[in-house]
């Protein structure tokens, strides 16, 4: 009897070169080594999940004391820790990273059609800088020597005169060392996103997702190099005896101010626009529409950033600058209000006018819209200037930012979990458990944060450890306390659904919600060489252009633009996305493993004032280079 | 769910918080209790504002219900995956509600609030005020001086009711904020400058005011008072004030001084007509006549007195002042020397 | 190359393997390689920091009635321009460099590369025993005007040091041979000089600027 052999799918002996080429090395020293993009993005993600998971305990901790007058939870000095951890906490070391670091490392060569990064080997640098800069702060709680300023260290009270310890040491250090990660980062997806497109996706058909991050990096290249320089002039005021914030020496305390905020403020349009861009995936998908009034959306997203550069001043409304001074920056702050409302009802209509299925995701981001209008709101008001100056540095503040930030960043980090689930682990996810952990967080949240906005008009400041009771502060304090533990719950459910799901759930196809971009074109997880052919693109929805689907088919079937030479992936023009080169990507390489060990050693030298051995560690830093471009990418 | 939910929460919310709200008010440093003209601009502005904002909510949370409604349906027009349907209305609400409302709105807003309730909060201009007041934010403490007399002291500060009183606020050491909301917004204490703002209370009363920047350890711990006096109370409040101290009348208040005078107390404390002179601590030349002590942490009772002298640390920890060391009967008679500074 | 050049319309610029290839390839390929971007990237970066810095001299110097504060010496004028006017003199041979590495002429490549390292490195080496020279006069710890002072001038020569390491890197490579990777780099480079030279303009201009 004859056997019958299966014909094989077309293509399928370019499919097995490629998977060749781009099979990664086995067991734990295939992920300390690896250049891999997705492998890269789910080291972010379990890291930044950690750190969430810490600066989240300091959260409750804090609640706790605060849960009814004069506590003994913790004391003073500790508490005062714990509110500055959880602020580095989860802006640099959990929403930065989880959003550039995890979801833009794994998402944005999907969404472009390409392979990889434009720099594979500086992207797993990133990585481990980001972590090892991370250890290196979380040292300083495990010492009991954590920053413990605020995260924002104001001078003089940051200087060696009044916080002696090594606390604000750890803090300029950490940050400048977490910063490295940050702007490689940046750069990183501003490169990529410019030359590593898939040849045909001019920039009018790119997703806004990449938008979104194109936005977000650009803001982060700006602004962290104030920050740096800012942290550096803080050093050695307190290391070598500079005097940049003396005034008794002609320094000024306002400077750090200034230059504080000139990163500080772009840096949380930086927290919130990657989250933008998470939601402008995630609406299109159960809407099965395109987005609403693209170009608009598109260049809100830029410009939003942009404007946000020019308002920072509004931070320091209570420090007695000139009247005219804080109502140019009044102005500017309303300017950047109108970038936002055009995005909000931009998703408003796109859901209104398209079909919406209200799985978890889309519940997400709708509660996404709810908490940022409610936190935009807010954020108004305070271009007011006369009201501001009554709330800042009360709670009315706290409850504003953290409608934002848990709002529109966290929100939307959720709903991108459960969306790309599929993709990522290959397993959909149970429907029922994720919307219930959807509503237990709304209603936590709220519960949490709400209240914040009445206690603090009535008087309650922030960054205290205690109040007394008697002036009707109590039991709004409690109520946010249990709402801080009912998120917990509902966050707790969020992720043992997806872990459950991860082993239990029923396995996902390619592409369960018929979702918009390039993502969704190839298998779940994908293959390490993502795509089989360089994709057609023809629009920023290519997943719904069955045309161009059809067409790639017949040209895996012909062997066109497999690119299976080597470890290759297509380079474009910036603009037109014209198909300009092939080039080689670099293999597994030990060199940025090396290079953030050697980095954290100068850190590390420099805390403890060993300065000439930190120049010996800088000294192996350059070594480290040398050797890692010994090795040409073709090579 | 999502429209129908948020729809049933959003007025319980505003229903719970004007309630509690309500409960607040009294406490002191209630922003929404305004006492003097500037606090009740302030507070006018937060409430048409906050009418707007729920106005705003509310639209937003209209149009997530319709969506919700809409849920699962075929669109506009055509419903095949990847068109446009309504998308010249959405463009329309965009542009009206994305673009033009809020230029409108936001305009609006800052012309009333920047341009002319501006004028209201900030610094006053020099002849506009009769009265000047010198606040100096300490670690953490606050400072009072009355310049063009000898008054000084520390944690309380009286004011003529119905007078704008200039008041001007430096930091000793790092930046505080001097912050009484029913009085006016805050202003910050930083050292190296003077910044200035007009307390013009409406009516006699007692307010409390906080600082408002973090200061370290002991930031909680840095409450003060306003007291407005009526003005002929004012001005005998200020005249005795400027007194130095009374002398001790008993044997126990005589040792109580000496014990001052000759341990680490003198070396941190000012009060004025005896030999102690220091500037770590407050003045305590009147300190009987205050109502609280460290800061409004406690209060001015014999009880609280001796416990803070016993063991500050045990109050406000991180403080400056040290433990003294003092046996029971040392504690007993500095406590009736001090309660004789009135 | 390609196995079947009809198929792939651009060159394949990494597998270039000979000099000829590599000149072939660089001059197919449309636009600048990503390593350029790369490099225009960190520009941005860093002048965004020596923005800030220049920001704070000039916000310390508004704050601060007398500038240079009393017993401060004003900066001196001549050596600064001739040593930063040798430096500028450096950016056409770097430029140059690359034109030929990107023509396959390797040698005059090198030459030039030669060329500049000798001024660099001797305009680094002026700088830094200036530099101490004035430290011995007044030090860093002096007051505000001398923290910004030393920290925008230390921050500029850490830059041209850097820039050294680079060209002497790219000498190193390039007496081994032309490949593409090679000549990114060494267009990469040559723009970095360009930038630390402009940015050395801007800081000895606001270096000098207390003298107005």
């Amino acid at each position: 009897m004859a056997v019958v052999v299966p014909p094989r799918p077309a293509g399928a002996e370019y499919v097995e070169r490629l998977e060749r080429q781009w099979a990664s090395r086995p067991g734990v020293l295939g992920w300390l080594t690896t250049t891999d993009h997705k492998r890269i993005g789910l080291l972010y993600f379990w890291t930044t999940l950690a750190f969430f998971g810490a600066g989240g305990v300091e959260a409750l901790i804090m609640r706790t004391q605060l849960s009814t007058p004069n506590e003994h939870v913790v004391s003073p000095g500790t508490y005062d820790e714990l509110f500055s951890m959880h602020g580095i906490t989860m802006i640099f070391f959990f929403i930065i990273p989880m959003t550039t670091g995890a979801f833009g490392n794994y998402l944005i060569p999907l969404m472009i059609g390409a392979r990889d990064m434009a720099f594979p080997r500086m992207n797993a640098l990133s990585y481990w800088i980001f972590l090892a800069s991370g250890l290196f702060i979380y040292t300083s709680l495990f010492m009991g020597m954590a920053p413990n300023a605020g995260w924002f260290d104001y001078v003089p009270l940051a200087s060696r005169q009044f916080d002696p310890g090594r606390n604000i040491d750890f803090y300029c250090l950490g940050i400048i060392f977490n910063s490295i990660a940050s702007t490689l980062t940046a750069g990183q997806f501003i490169v990529t996103i410019f030359k590593s497109r898939a040849p045909g996706m001019s920039l009018n058909r790119m997703p806004l997702f990449c938008f979104a991050f194109l936005a977000a990096s650009l803001g982060l290249l700006f602004a962290l190099p104030v920050l740096s320089a800012n942290t550096i002039f803080l050093f050695l005021d307190r290391n070598i005896g500079t005097h940049f914030f003396d005034p008794a020496r002609g320094g000024s305390p306002l400077l750090w101010q200034h230059l504080f905020w000139i990163f500080g403020h772009p840096e949380v349009y930086i927290l919130i626009v990657p989250a933008f861009g998470i939601a402008t995936s995630i609406i299109p998908a159960f809407t099965q529409r395109r987005l609403t009034a693209f170009p608009l959306v598109a260049i809100a997203e830029l410009l939003v950033v942009f404007i946000g550069f020019g308002v920072w001043a509004h931070h320091m409304f209570a420090t007695g600058m000139p009247t005219i001074s804080m109502v140019f920056f009044a102005a500017a702050t309303a300017m950047v209000v109108i970038p936002s409302t055009i995005q909000v009802f931009a998703w408003c209509m796109s859901m209104v006018t398209g079909s919406a299925r209200f799985r978890t995701p889309l519940l997400f981001i709708a509660g996404f819209i709810f908490m940022f209008v409610t936190g935009g709101l807010t954020g108004i008001m305070f271009l007011a200037i006369p009201f501001d100056q009554q709330v800042t540095d009360t709670y009315f503040i706290i409850a504003h930012f953290h409608y934002i930030i848990f709002g529109a960043a966290v929100f939307p980090i959720f709903g991108g979990m459960y969306f790309w689930f599929p993709k990522v682990t290959g397993r959909m996810y149970f429907e029922r458990p994720g919307q219930i952990s959807f509503w237990i967080i709304f209603v936590g949240t709220n519960l949490l944060f709400f209240p914040m906005h009445i206690v603090g008009l009535l008087g309650m400041t922030r960054r205290v450890y205690t109040y007394p009771g008697g002036l009707g502060w109590t039991a709004f304090n409690f109520a946010e306390t249990v709402g801080g533990f009912i998120t917990l719950v509902g966050i707790l459910l969020l992720f043992g659904n997806l872990v459950v799901s991860y082993f239990r759930a029923p396995r996902a196809d390619q592409d369960p919600w018929h979702g918009p971009t390039l993502e969704w074109t190839t298998t779940s997880p994908p293959p390490e060489y993502n795509f089989a052919v360089v994709p057609t693109v023809t629009s920023p929805y290519p997943n719904w252009d069955d045309a161009d689907r059809e067409r790639d088919r017949a040209k895996l079937a012909r062997g066109v633009l497999v690119l299976d030479e080597g470890h290759e992936q297509p380079a474009v023009t910036p603009v037109d996305g014209r198909f300009a080169e092939i080039v080689e990507m670099p293999n597994e390489s030990p060199w940025p493993v090396v290079l953030a060990i050697s980095l954290a050693l100068v850190f590390t030298m420099l805390l403890i004032e060993k300065y000439v051995i930190a120049g010996l560690m800088g000294i192996l830093c350059l070594i480290t280079l040398l050797a890692w471009s010994w090795k040409e990418p073709q090579e | 769910m999502t429209g129908r939910a948020a729809r049933r929460t959003g007025p319980l919310i505003f229903l719970l918080a004007a309630v509690l709200l309500l409960a607040g008010c009294g406490n002191g440093q209630n922003a929404l209790a305004p006492a003097s003209h500037q606090s009740r601009d302030i507070a006018d502005l937060f409430w048409w504002m906050m009418g707007g904002a729920w106005i705003g909510l509310a639209i937003v949370v209209a149009l997530l219900f319709w969506s919700w409604k809409r849920r699962n349906r075929r669109g506009l027009g055509s419903d095949r995956a990847g068109e446009k349907p309504g998308e010249r209305a959405s463009w329309y609400v965009v542009v009206a509600a994305g673009i033009a409302m809020p230029i409108v709105v936001v305009a609006t807003l800052f012309v009333i609030s920047d341009i002319f309730v501006i004028q209201t909060t900030q610094a006053p201009a020099s002849a506009a005020t009769k009265l000047t007041v010198q606040v100096i934010g300490h670690q953490w403490w606050w400072e009072i001086r009355y310049p063009g007399t000898r008054a000084v002291t520390a944690n309380e500060i009286h004011i003529p009711a119905r007078t704008p009183v200039r008041v001007e606020v430096r930091g000793a050491d790092v930046i505080h904020s001097f912050w009484v909301p029913e009085l006016n917004r805050k202003i910050d204490a930083i050292p190296g400058r003077t910044n200035s703002i007009v307390l013009d209370a409406d009516e006699a009363g007692r307010y409390r005011g906080q600082c408002a920047e973090f200061c370290g350890l002991q930031h909680a711990h840095m409450g003060f008072y306003v007291f407005a006096d009526p003005p002929a109370r004012f001005r005998s409040w200020l005249a005795h004030e400027a007194t130095p101290a009374a002398p001790p009348s008993s044997a126990l208040e005589r040792t109580g001084q000496r014990l001052f005078m000759g341990g680490a107390c003198s070396s941190c404390h000012t009060i004025r007509g005896t030999n102690a002179q220091g500037y770590v601590g407050p003045d305590l030349t009147h300190v009987a006549d205050r109502t609280t002590l460290a800061a409004l942490t406690l209060s001015n009772r014999r009880s609280d007195l001796a416990g803070w002298i016993g063991n500050a640390q045990h109050y406000k920890p991180g403080n400056q002042m040290p433990d003294l060391n003092l046996t029971a009967s040392g504690r007993q008679a500095l406590v009736a020397y001090l309660e004789g500074l009135r | 190359m390609s196995a079947d050049p009809a198929r792939v319309p651009v060159p394949r610029t990494t597998g270039a393997e000979s000099p000829a290839e590599v000149v072939a390839a660089v001059r197919r390929r449309a636009g600048p390689p990503a390593a350029w971007w790369g490099m225009v990237v960190l520009i941005a970066s860093e002048a965004t920091l020596f923005g800030a810095f220049i920001g704070t001299y000039y916000y310390l110097r508004f704050e601060t009635p007398v500038w240079p504060p009393l017993g401060i010496p004003e900066p001196k004028v001549v050596v600064p321009l001739i040593l930063i006017g040798c430096l500028a003199l450096t950016a056409p041979p770097m430029l140059l460099a690359y034109r030929a590495a990107a023509a396959g002429r390797l040698r005059a490549a090198r030459g030039y590369l030669v060329l500049a390292l000798v001024v660099q490195a001797g305009y680094f080496a002026f700088e830094v025993h200036d530099f101490r020279d004035q430290l011995h006069t007044y030090g860093i710890t002096r007051n505000a005007y001398s923290s910004i002072y030393y920290t925008l001038l230390g921050a500029d020569h850490a830059h041209v040091l850097l820039g050294i390491l680079f060209t002497a890197w790219l000498l190193a490579k390039l007496a081994g041979g032309l490949t593409t990777y090679r000549v990114n780099a060494a267009q990469a480079i040559a723009w970095y000089w360009v930038a630390v030279i402009l940015l050395t303009f801007a800081v000895i201009g606001t270096l000098l600027s207390a003298r107005v």
